[in-house]
């Protein structure tokens, strides 16, 4: 795990760490290569990817509209609103 | 840490808690994170609305480690609940101080198990997909369940029977037939039990001698022991950690401090409002895992690495089916030792995520865990009946 | 040097279901900032998605009418990135197994036809809205259209200009306003398209540097924004002026130009991964076939029936077939009064010119076929006159529950038989316009129009035109 590696992870992630969390985190991913190396001792080429453990089955509902919330509710705990929107910092565009 | 609003006027029996991975309505629910200090939830967890519904009273909630991915709930941003250095799992202690007879506990990465496990209590991390997810925080979807940690099988059961049971609102809830195979019913234990040799090395003396009582009590009503070495079923660790991280990476992205939660005082643009108020109210763990995720799933490495731990997924089902062709279930551990002390923790941070090489197996496959005598049984799908009968025979073994 | 432009076009489009894709929240326009949000669309834990059926139904049908293949099997996946309009950092889309895959669809411009090839169409859903303009240093963010289902149709880098480009979007429009799947109305932000473009010397085999613009939302900006590009890219290659790279840039419809944009979103790795909380569809035989069963005819199939069964002329066909909404009310119209031509005629001549005057689009008709078949009915079979006949039209415009018969009755509409009232009414109008019926004896054909306008209007214009005119023509010799 290189530095820069690392300091992208940090942006995609929004979030900054300290010089000490970036070693542990640094020493972390290098045992990853290790696992890797575990997983890979195993031939999955034959194997098909399994993302649900339950057997396949398709879950739909019907198309109907309800609105169970308020706007007020819904902002009870945000930390600043306006006229019923969220508030964030100017976007640039 | 335990929060409490008991109704007085509710029989001990009937009381239960739910960990604060749960969401409730007259409850804050923070998942011990300070991102959401404080958080109330527009909505119950539908297993809350099934309690109330059957009579229970919701006696509180009990703190967990951040997003519940740690060993017992020391990250929380309580702090860690210990007693002389050795951590307490705030579950298992409500239920040890007699407060309430069941917990309702968000099982991700093992926490509901290694607690009762240490704690001498009972467990069952159910067949996933036979209890709603709905109102639960949400951290690794694909492996996380809804569990119940009690004082005994019977009360485990009686509460499972409560919560078991389809729902609309969630896609990934099994059918009410299927749902209906995990409530209590006359079942037989195990005939056959296969014990993990390459689970049983790493353990220390003390869960050594919990093994050995376990197989010794087996034996001595007529279960037959087999041990055996599977491979396949160890790199569920490695698998489980990839895919679990990456979820919970994804999942936690939502708390940027926009919307509610935690918001950092300092910032002068939209990415420092992020950037601070997810570094500031996050805990280290997370981090890592929140790091190591995202890594994971990078273009680069989704096929190396993110999907290498899905095909291995299957790996560890097939090789358990494969098991349950000759046994009825599996005997492992639950953890390494018995106790995990504040200063390890601090030693080696990752922890975690070692440890979870003996609850990864359950987790990565779904597959249904009863924990009891301080050791872990895993079963074929719907087979909690058969678990809690052949876990009794370990509790008789223990009086 | 010559160059040709290469262009692939990605459009977005918000499907009319009733609800969102993930949730129930109402998925309509129109409500007060974030009134159509839930927990689960403003990022909230706890909530789970479940899948709407009906956005499945509309992927796939849109699919069949670009000649897609459908998966029969398809999948979500999330895509992950920070931005103040997707409230959970990630948007659930199809990565992996997107609905349908491979089609074609057909355009026609002044070079004749040309078939563009459709990569995919996948599910997804929508983002929110921000909103720059209520204050000075706040972005406002209204998560009303966050999840609101969305298709996406990736075609083909096969489009070379902006002319084919144009017929591309409006053959895409109709198809899928037949399939009464989407609005489509690129001024609503219905549609909404993202145009790749890069250019490079005729007759080479290697694509150029590939720009994109994002969030095109009306087809003029789109043309401007191709020929800016386009003579941007060349310039570039051709004079140096600038280095090619490739990048997301933003089309400034006021300045006619594009800007790079200096966008987080672009920047990233998405790390797309399959959701696990949404299992797959498996779209079986029973679900194929009544999706296949309701496809609707196309416009040339309709053309063709219209023509060649019917006996319309091309150009009533060809005005008929620009809108599914016609269509429908021309032919339950036909069904009742049984007369194509009749049918064609009220549709065309009033129909159209109506909506034309009130500024509403050919969708936009909200007139009861099978009420119209009825008015027709009455004004062939003489019971009201062809006059009245509009009026009540009209009336039907406003009130669409107008009963035709009932109104005539009602606002004295029914045409008389009643030769005596007509004869009475002539005489007393030749009594009260002496002039105009001595012009009239004196040579001045025309004269009788007076005339016989106040008897009309005496009549109510509840009476034919021919008796009138007979009885009129006749009374004034007989003086």
């Amino acid at each position: 795990m290189d530095r820069e590696t690392l300091r992208r992870l940090e942006l995609l992630n929004q979030l900054k760490l300290t010089e000490e969390q970036k070693e542990e985190i640094t020493a972390f991913f290098d045992c990853r290569e290790k696992d890797l190396a575990v997983l890979n001792a195993i031939d999955t080429s034959q194997t098909e990817r399994q993302v649900h453990v339950m057997p396949i089955m398709t879950v739909v509902r019907e198309d109907i509209a309800s609105q169970p919330f308020t706007v007020e509710e819904l902002q009870k705990g945000a930390p600043d609103t306006d006229q019923g929107y969220w508030c964030v910092p100017r976007v640039v565009e | 840490m335990n929060f409490y609003t008991a109704k007085a006027d509710t029989a001990a029996e009937r009381r239960v808690a739910v960990d604060d991975m749960i969401l409730t309505k007259t409850m804050p629910t923070a998942a011990g994170s300070r991102m959401l200090d404080g958080y109330m939830s527009l909505f119950d967890a539908e297993v809350i609305t099934r309690l109330e519904n059957a009579g229970y009273a919701i006696a509180g909630k009990t703190d967990v480690g951040e997003f519940a991915i740690d060993l017992v709930g020391e990250t929380s941003y309580h702090g860690a609940g210990t007693e002389n250095g050795t951590l307490l799992s705030a579950s298992a202690e409500a239920i040890k101080s007699g407060d309430v007879p069941a917990v309702v506990c968000f099982d991700v990465n093992g926490s509901v198990c290694r607690a009762a496990a240490q704690n001498g209590l009972v467990s069952v991390k159910p067949t996933y997909g036979t209890v709603s997810r709905y109102g639960t925080i949400p951290a690794a979807c694909s492996g996380e369940t809804v569990s119940v940690m009690a004082d005994s099988t019977a009360k485990c059961r009686e509460i499972l029977d409560v919560l078991a049971g389809h729902d609309d609102k969630d896609g990934t809830s099994l059918s009410e037939e299927q749902c209906a195979l995990v409530k209590t019913a006359a079942a037989k234990p195990a005939a056959k039990v296969a014990v993990l040799t390459n689970f049983c090395e790493a353990v220390d003396d003390a869960v050594s001698a919990k093994l050995d009582a376990a197989k010794a009590a087996l034996t001595a009503q007529g279960v037959e022991i087999c041990e055996i070495a599977d491979e396949k079923i160890a790199a569920a660790r490695a698998a489980w950690n990839i895919l679990m991280c990456s979820e919970l990476c994804n999942n936690v992205s939502r708390y940027d401090g926009v919307k509610y939660g935690y918001r950092t005082q300092n910032f002068t643009n939209i990415d420092e409002l992020y950037t601070n108020s997810r570094t500031e109210a996050f805990g280290e763990l997370l981090k890592t895992a929140i790091l190591f995720g995202s890594d994971n799933l990078s273009t680069e490495n989704y096929m190396k690495v993110y999907d290498k731990a899905l095909r291995i997924r299957r790996v560890v089902c097939e090789a358990f089916e494969e098991l349950f062709k000759a046994y009825d279930a599996v005997l492992l551990p639950a953890c390494s030792r018995l106790a995990y002390t504040e200063a390890e923790t601090k030693a080696d941070k990752y922890l975690a995520f070692e440890e979870n090489q003996y609850t990864a197996p359950a987790s990565i496959t779904g597959l249904p865990a009863v924990t009891a005598g301080s050791v872990q049984l895993i079963g074929s799908m719907f087979s909690e009946n058969m678990l809690f009968e052949t876990a009794k025979l370990l509790a008789k073994e223990g009086e | 040097m010559n160059y040709e432009t290469v262009i692939g076009l990605e459009v977005h489009v918000e499907l009319a279901t009733k609800s969102k894709i993930f949730c129930s929240c109402n998925a309509k326009y129109g409500a007060g900032p974030n009134e159509h949000v839930c927990p689960a669309c403003c990022g909230m834990p706890g909530m789970l998605p479940v899948v709407n059926k009906r956005v499945v139904d509309y992927g796939m049908k849109a699919g069949m009418m670009l000649n897609c293949h459908i998966n029969r099997t398809t999948t979500f996946d999330k895509k992950s990135y920070y931005y103040p309009d997707l409230p959970c950092a990630y948007q659930t889309t199809q990565w992996f197994a997107p609905v349908a895959v491979n089609g074609t669809v057909e355009i026609e411009t002044s070079k004749g036809k040309k078939n563009i090839r459709i990569k995919q169409i996948h599910m997804e859903e929508d983002a929110g809205k921000l909103v720059h303009d209520i204050a000075e240093d706040t972005t406002h963010v209204d998560f009303n259209r966050t999840s609101v289902p969305l298709i996406e149709i990736v075609s083909q880098p096969d489009l070379s200009s902006a002319e084919e480009v144009e017929a591309y979007l409006e053959r895409l429009k109709m198809l899928l306003r037949y399939a009464k799947v989407a609005e489509c109305a690129m001024e609503h932000g219905t549609m909404r398209c993202d145009v790749n473009l890069s250019v490079r010397p005729e007759g080479s085999d290697q694509l150029g540097v590939r720009t994109e613009m994002k969030n095109m939302n009306s087809i003029e900006a789109i043309k401007h924004a191709i020929e800016y590009e386009t003579a941007r890219h060349i310039d570039a290659i051709e004079n140096g002026t600038e280095v090619l790279v490739q990048e997301t840039r933003r089309w400034d419809d006021i300045k006619g130009k594009s800007f790079a944009m200096r966008n987080k979103e672009t920047a990233g790795d998405y790390r797309y991964f399959p959701d696990p909380n949404l299992m797959p569809v498996v779209i079986d035989d029973a679900w194929y076939d009544s999706i296949q069963a309701s496809l609707p005819e196309l416009p040339e199939e309709k053309y063709a029936r219209y023509t060649e069964q019917l006996g319309l002329s091309e150009y009533d066909a060809a005005q008929l077939v620009k809108s599914i909404a016609l269509c429908e009310c021309f032919e339950a119209a036909h069904a009742v009064c049984g007369s194509a031509k009749d049918a064609a005629n009220w549709m065309i001549s009033e129909i159209m010119s109506i909506l034309n005057q009130r500024k509403m689009t050919y969708d936009m008709l909200n007139i009861n076929g099978t009420s119209l078949g009825e008015l027709i009915k009455l004004v062939m079979d003489g019971t009201v006159g062809r006059a009245n006949g509009k009026k009540i039209l009209n009336a039907m415009f406003e009130d669409a529950s107008i009963v035709p018969a009932e109104y005539a009755e009602k606002n004295g509409y029914i045409m008389s038989n009643d030769t005596g009232l007509i004869e009475q009414v002539v005489k007393a109008a030749i009594e009260a316009e002496p002039k105009a019926v001595a012009d009239y004896k004196g040579g001045k054909e025309k004269a009788i129009m007076s005339i016989f306008g106040r008897c009309m209007k005496e009549l109510k214009g509840n009476c034919d035109p021919q008796t009138l005119r007979t009885i009129l023509i006749d009374t004034i010799n007989k003086m």
